[in-house]
């Protein structure tokens, strides 16, 4: 997962198409209900399970995308 | 004008308030011996009030924030910090925040079906919904066992339906719950606190909105009238109570939950039925559990939490925002509610204190426990709302808001912004009282 599908994600989950790379999902009005569809989305997608404790520790486009490239499969 | 209003809850004094302001001669009749409907108070300590019945908005209820202003009421922000208390199979007990120990991508499968439906509804019209008849047919409970593979998703989707829409997956068509939920803001806004549908709650409790109503309407309220019919004949409309009164107007205002206003005589006859035996109880029972103080905060603990058995599937510190009292509020909702509901009351007090017990060990014994059967109230029928069953938004949607003569409908189930909350309802009172009076002002060009 490269930083800008990243950044595509958390605008379609927030419908904000104003998302930038460094920008905090929970900022944005993402709550935890919002969250597990990106999770879902980075599971179907890209074929990695987080939890959402690794959310919480990844919540922008550019920790997530690092957060999924180094998960193993 | 005159104008006969049946029922004291927000829709139908919103409505008397709008019509007797334009100078219409007004009644309200209701059957209780109170008014406030679904809203209800609790004194839990001398001059402390909690709501027993509907409680929270958010910053979408407008309707609502703009009669709290006119009342001199006042949003008071709903308290949420803290760890959470789960109980739900072998995951972790206590856990920061509101997440519970399920599987987040489980969860997430979840959303977006539920997404996916709440997107696809047509929220004015749902019955116009492309593949409406299909969505109309299945029940929700139909919907999850073929829609739903993790085990996760199928233990949260019943708790998550109770505590958005008080609804039994078993009796709600595919079709409702996704109107509802596209209807109350979407599964974000209304399954929020903060940012969301439970921000608020109304500083003293919800049931002032209608005590306020009824006391600037003052003597038009009558109380203790249960209607029985209504008889359209020569251009009046005559409501007859259950006292035996008779009660005239130029148009009837019918403000009650659809399976109640089903059950009055109508004379000529409805031409479409207001609930049908698929429609179903909101399935609420409230349990407010009272304490000297919350303790729970000095454990560090918010109040809230979820269990996948009964009775109690969640609970929510209600404390006033004063002080005075601390009162845990346990919500019984669903399949559950019917079994609950029907214990007698020692036996309700006792599970339901023995689950507290289990879920926050170190409480010291309540000073008072208060629970609400909204499933067995004669006069609501259930509690948040009325829950369409298959087939209902085809033949009941329709007709909702479609006057019959000179009776006109409101009440939340006749909201399709909102429904089966206050702002629902509230909008039902003005739309109602709006149409009346248009229509009265083209019958007098007309002469």
């Amino acid at each position: 997962m490269n930083v800008h599908q990243a950044t595509d994600l958390f605008r379609r989950v927030l419908e904000n198409p104003r998302v930038s790379e460094q920008d905090d999902f929970f900022h944005l009005g993402g709550d935890s209900l919002l969250a597990t569809r990106v999770l879902s989305a980075v599971a179907r997608e890209h074929g990695v399970e987080l939890t959402f404790e690794d959310f919480l520790l990844a919540p922008t486009p550019a920790a997530l995308a690092s957060t999924v490239t180094g998960a193993p499969r | 004008m005159s104008v006969v209003v049946i029922g004291a809850g927000l829709a139908g004094l919103t409505a008397a308030t709008d019509l007797a302001t334009a100078g219409v001669e007004t009644t309200v009749l209701e059957a209780r011996d109170r008014v406030g409907g679904r809203t209800h108070g609790i004194e839990v300590a001398p001059g402390a009030w909690a709501d027993a019945g509907a409680a929270y908005l958010g910053d979408r209820h407008t309707e609502l924030h703009k009669l709290l202003a006119g009342l001199g009421l006042s949003a008071t922000p709903t308290a949420m910090w803290g760890g959470s208390r789960f109980a739900l199979g072998s995951g972790e007990k206590t856990r920061a925040g509101r997440f519970p120990p399920l599987n987040a991508v489980a969860l997430g499968e979840l959303f977006d079906l539920l997404h996916g439906l709440t997107a696809r509804v047509r929220p004015d019209a749902p019955w116009r919904t492309p593949d409406a008849a299909a969505l109309d047919t299945v029940t929700a409970a139909e919907w999850a066992a073929g829609n739903l593979r993790h085990p996760d998703a199928r233990l949260f989707f019943p708790l998550f339906l109770g505590e958005m829409m008080a609804a039994d997956p078993a009796s709600v068509s595919v079709l409702h719950m996704a109107l509802y939920l596209r209807s109350g803001g979407g599964i974000r806004y209304l399954n929020a606190f903060a940012g969301g549908a439970q921000q608020d709650r109304v500083l003293g409790g919800a049931h002032q909105v209608a005590e306020r109503l009824a006391a600037q309407l003052g003597t038009r309220i009558r109380l203790n009238r249960p209607v029985h019919a209504i008889h359209q004949q020569d251009g009046r409309v005559s409501v007859h109570t259950g006292t035996g009164e008779q009660h005239h107007g130029d148009a009837v205002v019918v403000a009650v939950p659809p399976v109640l206003a089903q059950a009055i005589d109508y004379r000529p006859g409805l031409p479409a039925p207001r609930a049908t035996p698929a429609t179903g109880r909101g399935c609420a029972v409230k349990v407010q559990i009272v304490y000297r103080e919350p303790y729970w905060h000095a454990h560090g603990l918010s109040g809230w939490s979820v269990s996948a058995t009964g009775p109690l599937l969640s609970t929510v510190d209600d404390s006033p925002p004063g002080g005075g009292a601390g009162v845990l509020t346990g919500f019984v909702t669903g399949a559950e509610a019917y079994r609950f509901a029907a214990l007698d009351p020692a036996a309700r007090e006792a599970e339901a204190l023995h689950q507290v017990a289990e879920l926050f060990p170190r409480l010291p014994a309540p000073v008072a426990v208060h629970v609400t059967d909204w499933v067995n109230e004669p006069y609501s029928r259930g509690c948040y709302a009325a829950v369409f069953g298959p087939g209902d938004w085809s033949r009941l949607g329709p007709h909702l808001s479609t006057p019959h003569g000179r009776v006109h409908w409101a009440g939340t189930e006749t909201s399709t912004e909102f429904f089966g909350l206050m702002e629902g309802a509230i909008r039902s009172g003005h739309r109602v009282a709006a149409e009346i009076l248009s229509s009265h002002e083209t019958a007098r060009r007309k002469r």
